[in-house]
């Protein structure tokens, strides 16, 4: 069916029933054989006849079958929803803006990360109009640290969080909905889970190597456990439901069950885990650099909060900076997935 | 109907009596209002309502006409967001709808206590049953200790639970259903209330316990002199109980009157489609008299009358003007234009005759076709000594045990019995939901149980589909009804391009009565009915031969189950269809179905031709479940005799039971000695 029938029969479903005609024959009081039989449907009573009024209307049963619905779509529902939790909203636009920014920034400081370097001469200038953000204990220029540190530590949240929850989500499915596989991942789970991560990371860390690409795809192994134990149990929930059993009966694929039956009703679950990794991340990033586990050559949030810490009594910007970025992320993704999580919750649609 | 029926109950008495009265609460014009992120709906559109003592009103009408919500005001348990925004309620001199809620607490359970749907909810599973009770005892009847805990084993042992002292100290996962609803009617009159409210408290019961709740609740109306307003959109559960009913439409009482007078002679043309809807009142092979279309969307404004656009009988003035409340007798008013003097004259429809009549037996078409009498019927589906387990080692339940019936093509097998009697699993293990354990399925003489040919397979699933019970949840939610209807056909590629899958989804919708461009909707704007079609579609699209219907309609209301009735009914002559129809309600079953099948305990108790088991019933347990059947008829369901099923009455232990055909396709399980009794019933 074409996109403008669609309209048009929505809009038929919005107006009456009935149409708007009206036997003017019987209101000239003119006698003629003939009088249109039809659910007339005039503004007022007055207009229309005490005898054509206790006539049978004509019956159409398409008309019964029309009763009673209204016009929805779900994700237009979530927007909307989204949309009027103020706070997530404008929270979203400044991290939108924040992240922009650490592409634009190079282009309008004086120095870029590349191009600065060590000069004591200049170590913890405070700020002002050469340096905006001062310079650090080996007189680097801070506001071209501060933003590539930005842009490092959002690129591995957002890389280390996707990645998680997509892991996490296909194999949670699985381990849900195949019988079989439960026994697999629960002792995997339970064998992976019994070491504290930090000792794998540690031990990743000194025998592989430190560089970013290596430690993000170590999160990642690690991490994706709890959101897989997570969406497992949902799926336990949602698995012997009758509608799966509809599908089975059709033959569906076990694929096409899980991405068509079950994962839409997982998707509030999942954007709130999503949203909540990417704080997470940085955070646990910071601890790992705190334990000299990152590399330190590509300044990243993490590692200006760790050389912040030991001078941040005497020179309090050089904590204030990367610190308030790092809380506008956490509250911004904070905020933003719970209230995405909750719009996406049809029981909060009408 | 033989006079000493109409003795039963005494309904001229009862409407002088009415009259004689001043009303115990009187509700005038009250409007209800609910806000729902910002929209309106109206529930109740300004409904009038007087109770007068010792009787029993009852309330019917669908899901969502308000007659829950409207009895929820008599108590001060609107919810949160709901509000009486216009008209008045008197009790006992006071305005109850300006109650705080400290003044509510001095009549709510002191002397209006209400009996909710689900026993299995309204419990707390964490407190002992006679912890439950005597909370209730103490709060309003003032009694401690040992004189409330002698009060309460009183009532427990008032609402049929022997051995009460064992049973005090018991949790509520320890009782039956039956139990459970017992239990909510006793602390619901632990207060002894003056007026007690019971929504739907059978609804969730089987049939036989439905029987027994009534009869205890009759029985303590007399005991302590109760007015009691029931609340139910079963007319068996109406004509059992109400002295005066009251019909309830899109939030108004549209009609009013002695239960007689509502029965035998009703005037609102809803009121005549519900009745003639009734599948007891149908013949069978015939279409049963449908109310189409489903009731108003309560957010829109109404105007005119809200039943105008489902009405046959509809005048023009039916949509313009609010009809008003017009007096047949003293005590029957009906809210319908068709009542006023200048509306044309127009007659009951038929049906509501046959009820007076008392021709509440579904009659036979004499020339319909019954497959199964054919000498050559073939048969479609066969099973074998089928069992069904569930679990392992010391969990092992078995839930069917060495079942044996056929299924012959064109026919529909109906299969009855109570809940966790089994016959879901068998309709699943006959769509291989279920995996069977033992014995073997047929279809068309080929086994299709265990491992068979991937192609076979295939070719099975869609020769074999379902309908599900629920159809709030047997459709996908969060898929468009297009999807929902073509996933068959997606995962059978049984089309060449995306224009005739589309093409072959408005067909399917078409056919079961759907406009096509609901295709882009989603389920839940969808009511019961409409979704329970868009189920028969879905099934429908991979045209099948032999179809299981799982209990299709008994989540329907009863205006929408004629409708899904008929459609099946056309399904079948018009495709051929075969069916597996599970019901647990005998009337609708006797109405669609050829041959019938009695399951108890998850074995077939008995098999045989629909007339011949309702005239010749013999195994003991098919003759309790016929007992029990609701009939729309008051005089006629006041006076049954009810039977109680014990299994005990069975001494199977030397002489073992069997299956067997006592009479050509009347078969029935037990052991010699009980087949020799039903031979001599028979006159064998």
């Amino acid at each position: 069916m074409s996109k403008q029938n669609k309209i048009k029969s929505v809009q038929e479903l919005e107006q009456p029933v009935v149409d708007l005609s009206i036997d003017y024959n019987t209101v000239d009081q003119e006698p003629k054989k003939e009088r249109p039989r039809g659910r007339e449907y005039p503004q007022s009573r007055s207009r229309m006849p005490e005898k054509q009024l206790f006539e049978f209307a004509e019956y159409k049963a398409s008309d019964a079958e029309r009763t009673g619905y209204s016009n929805y779509s779900y994700w237009k529902s979530v927007w909307q929803n989204f949309l009027r939790n103020k706070p997530a909203v404008i929270m979203s636009v400044v991290f939108i803006l924040l992240f922009i920014f650490t592409f634009v920034s190079p282009l309008i400081s004086k120095y870029t990360v590349e191009s600065i370097r060590i000069d004591y001469d200049r170590m913890f200038t405070s700020p002002n109009s050469e340096f905006w953000f001062g310079t650090d204990n080996m007189g680097r220029d801070y506001w071209c640290q501060v933003w590539f540190a930005t842009r490092t530590s959002i690129l591995l949240a957002v890389l280390v969080a996707v990645g998680e929850i997509i892991l996490g989500t296909v194999i949670g499915l699985l381990w849900g909905y195949v019988r079989k596989l439960d026994r697999f991942f629960t002792e995997l789970y339970n064998f992976v889970n019994n070491v504290p991560t930090i000792i794998y990371m540690t031990l990743i860390a000194l025998m592989v190597g430190k560089s970013f690409l290596i430690m993000a795809l170590a999160m990642i192994f690690f991490n994706w456990l709890a959101t897989a134990r997570n969406v497992r149990n949902l799926v336990l929930m949602y698995r012997d439901r009758e509608y799966n059993l509809a599908s089975r009966c059709l033959g569906t694929s076990v694929g096409s069950i899980l991405a068509r039956n079950i994962l839409p009703y997982l998707i509030s679950v999942i954007i709130l885990r999503l949203a909540l990794a990417i704080p997470g991340t940085i955070a646990y990033e910071t601890t790992l650099t705190y334990l000299g586990l990152m590399d330190v050559s590509r300044p990243s949030l993490g590692i200006l909060l760790r050389n912040a810490r030991s001078f941040f009594l005497d020179y309090p910007y050089l904590l204030v900076f990367p610190a308030g970025i790092v809380s506008i992320i956490t509250i911004t993704f904070y905020l933003v997935g719970n209230a995405f999580s909750d719009a996406c919750d049809p029981r909060n649609h009408v | 109907m033989s006079e000493a029926m109409k003795q039963t109950v005494d309904f001229d008495a009862r409407a002088r009596q009415v009259l004689s009265q001043v009303p115990l609460l009187s509700a005038r014009d009250v409007e209800v209002t609910f806000s729902l992120r910002g929209n309106k709906l109206t529930a109740i559109r300004r409904a009038s309502l007087d109770l007068y003592e010792g009787e029993t009103l009852a309330i019917v009408g669908e899901s969502g006409s308000g007659k829950s919500v409207f009895t929820k005001c008599f108590v001060g348990m609107l919810d949160k967001n709901g509000s009486i925004t216009h008209g008045s309620i008197q009790y006992d001199g006071q305005e109850l709808t300006q109650l705080s809620e400290k003044e509510w607490l001095k009549i709510r359970g002191k002397k209006i206590a209400m009996v909710t749907q689900d026993p299995m909810t309204s419990l707390n599973p964490l407190k002992t049953v006679g912890y439950q009770i005597q909370e209730a005892v103490e709060l309003h009847q003032g009694l401690r200790g040992r004189a409330a805990k002698e009060e309460t084993l009183r009532i427990l042992e008032a609402v049929g639970i022997s051995d009460a002292a064992r049973r005090y100290k018991q949790y509520p996962h320890e009782f039956s259903g039956g139990m459970r609803q017992r239990v909510v009617i006793a602390i619901a009159v632990a207060c002894r209330p003056q007026i007690l409210i019971c929504d739907e408290p059978t609804t969730a019961l089987d049939v036989t316990i439905q029987a027994q709740i009534l009869d205890l609740i009759r029985r303590l109306q007399k005991e302590q002199n109760m007015t009691i307003i029931y609340i139910t959109h079963d007319l068996g559960v109406v004509a059992n109980v109400a002295d005066r009913v009251a019909v309830m439409y899109a939030g108004q009482v549209i009609e009013i009157g002695m239960a007689n007078e509502i029965f035998f002679d009703p005037w609102h043309p809803y009121t005549w489609a519900l009745l003639s809807a009734l599948p007891q009142l149908g013949v069978k092979g015939e279409k049963l008299p449908a109310i189409d279309g489903t009731p108003p969307n309560l957010f829109n404004k109404i105007q005119g009358d809200a039943f105008a656009p489902r009405n046959k009988h509809a005048l023009n003035i039916d949509f313009l003007e609010e009809p008003p409340m017009y007096e047949v007798t003293a005590t029957h008013q009906v809210k319908a234009w068709l009542r006023d003097p200048r509306a044309p004259k127009v007659d009951q429809p038929q049906s509501i005759a046959r009820l007076a009549e008392s021709k509440t037996e579904t009659g036979t078409d004499p020339n319909a076709y019954h497959p199964h009498l054919d000498p050559n019927r073939e048969t479609l589906i066969q099973v074998k000594n089928m069992q069904v387990t569930f679990g392992t080692g010391r969990k092992k339940f078995v839930a069917v045990d060495d079942v044996n019936f056929e299924i012959y093509k064109g026919e529909t097998f109906a299969l009855v019995g109570e809940s966790g009697s089994g016959k879901t699993t068998i309709g699943r293990a006959l769509v291989r939901i279920n995996p069977i354990t033992g014995g073997e399925v047929y279809l068309n003489g080929q086994k299709i149980n265990g491992k068979i040919s991937k192609e076979q397979d295939l070719k099975v699933i869609r020769s074999c589909q379902m309908i599900f019970q629920d159809p709030m949840a047997s459709l996908n939610e969060r898929a468009k009804v297009d999807y929902i209807v073509s996933e068959g056909l997606i995962n059978h590629h049984l089309y060449k391009n995306e224009a005739e899958r589309e093409e072959k989804v408005q067909k399917a919708l078409e056919e079961v009565g759907l406009l096509p461009e609901f295709s882009s909707r989603f389920p839940h704007e969808f009511s019961g009915g409409q979704r329970q079609r868009i189920g028969i579609a879905r099934a429908l699209i991979m045209e099948p031969q032999f179809i299981v219907a799982d209990e299709p309609i008994s989540a329907l209301d009863v205006s929408i189950r004629a409708q899904v009735l008929n459609l099946l009914n056309d399904l079948k002559k018009k495709r051929g269809l075969t069916y597996m129809f599970i019901a647990h309600d005998l009337s609708v079953v006797r109405f669609i179905s050829d041959r019938i099948a009695v399951i108890h305990k998850g074995r077939i108790v008995e098999l045989a031709e629909a007339e011949e088991l309702f005239f010749h019933p013999l195994h003991p347990y098919t003759r309790a479940l016929l007992s029990a059947v609701p009939n729309p008829n008051p005089y006629v369901e006041r006076s049954k005799q009810l039977m109680v099923y014990d299994p005990d009455v069975h001494d199977y232990s030397v002489d073992k039971p069997i299956w067997n055909e006592i009479l050509p396709d009347h078969f029935v399980y037990g052991n010699e000695r009980e087949l020799d009794g039903y031979r001599k019933e028979l006159g064998l």
